[in-house]
């Protein structure tokens, strides 16, 4: 498991992208589970759409790239001082069902290849015992 | 096993968002064809996905052409027939 500020000494992004609040699960290099706790005070929600709060679906692949890292950055033995920057590389995602305050996301993904520098993962997440999103990502880190 | 060199052919051009007949089989994939090192990975992913093979990662470097895909699909697909036997 790994607590919020674990995430940060991984993860660069933050607030308003930090995208994943815990991780629940990790077998480096072979899976994570992360969770994201939806409230009715995320930002996107004023515009997303008023008086109806959807989770916009490119932030569920958000949350899964940012736990896709934490997979890629579990796997290997860099120094944790070393900046790394991420970048996504192609996304096939499919949604099915909607996100809304109140739910927590589960988010897992596992690698389906990975080298030291590229990696491509399966991720689907699961809301209120739903699968509401899965799909592939493919994405690259870099030093600097 | 019909026309792999189709399929793989066919495989590629998705991945890379060509046409099919931009895919010859001595186009450079780099230089020709606007290929990246991630593409690549992802070209070798789905001909492991697809035929159920294990290609490894050292041979990446040798995903430069349409015809040494094939023939190194080839390869690990007759590894794969050959331990049934």
């Amino acid at each position: 498991m790994l607590s919020i500020e674990e995430i940060q000494n991984i993860l660069p992004q933050r607030f308003p992208f930090l995208m994943i609040d815990r991780v629940i699960e990790l077998d480096p290099g072979k899976k994570v589970v992360a969770i994201k706790n939806v409230s009715m005070n995320e930002q996107f929600f004023s515009g997303h759409f008023p008086g109806k709060p959807v989770m916009p679906g490119v932030l569920i692949t958000e949350a899964m790239a940012q736990t896709a890292i934490v997979l890629f950055a579990s796997g290997k033995n860099t120094a944790q001082d070393k900046k790394m920057s991420y970048y996504l590389g192609s996304i096939k995602m499919r949604f099915l069902h909607p996100v809304s305050p109140g739910d927590q996301l589960k988010i897992t993904v596992e690698p389906i290849k990975m080298l030291s520098n590229i990696a491509i993962v399966s991720a689907y997440a699961e809301a209120s015992g739903k699968e509401v999103a899965r799909g592939e990502l493919s994405l690259s880190a870099k030093e600097g | 096993m019909q026309n792999i060199e189709e399929e793989i052919k066919n495989l590629i051009a998705e991945i890379i968002e060509k046409d099919p007949g931009q895919v010859t089989p001595e186009a450079k994939f780099f230089e020709d064809l606007g290929v990246d090192s991630m593409m690549a990975l992802e070209i070798l992913a789905a001909i492991e996905k697809k035929y159920k093979i294990s290609i490894p990662e050292e041979k990446l470097a040798q995903l430069t052409t349409l015809a040494q895909t094939i023939a190194v699909a080839k390869e690990y697909l007759a590894q794969k027939e050959g331990s049934h036997a």
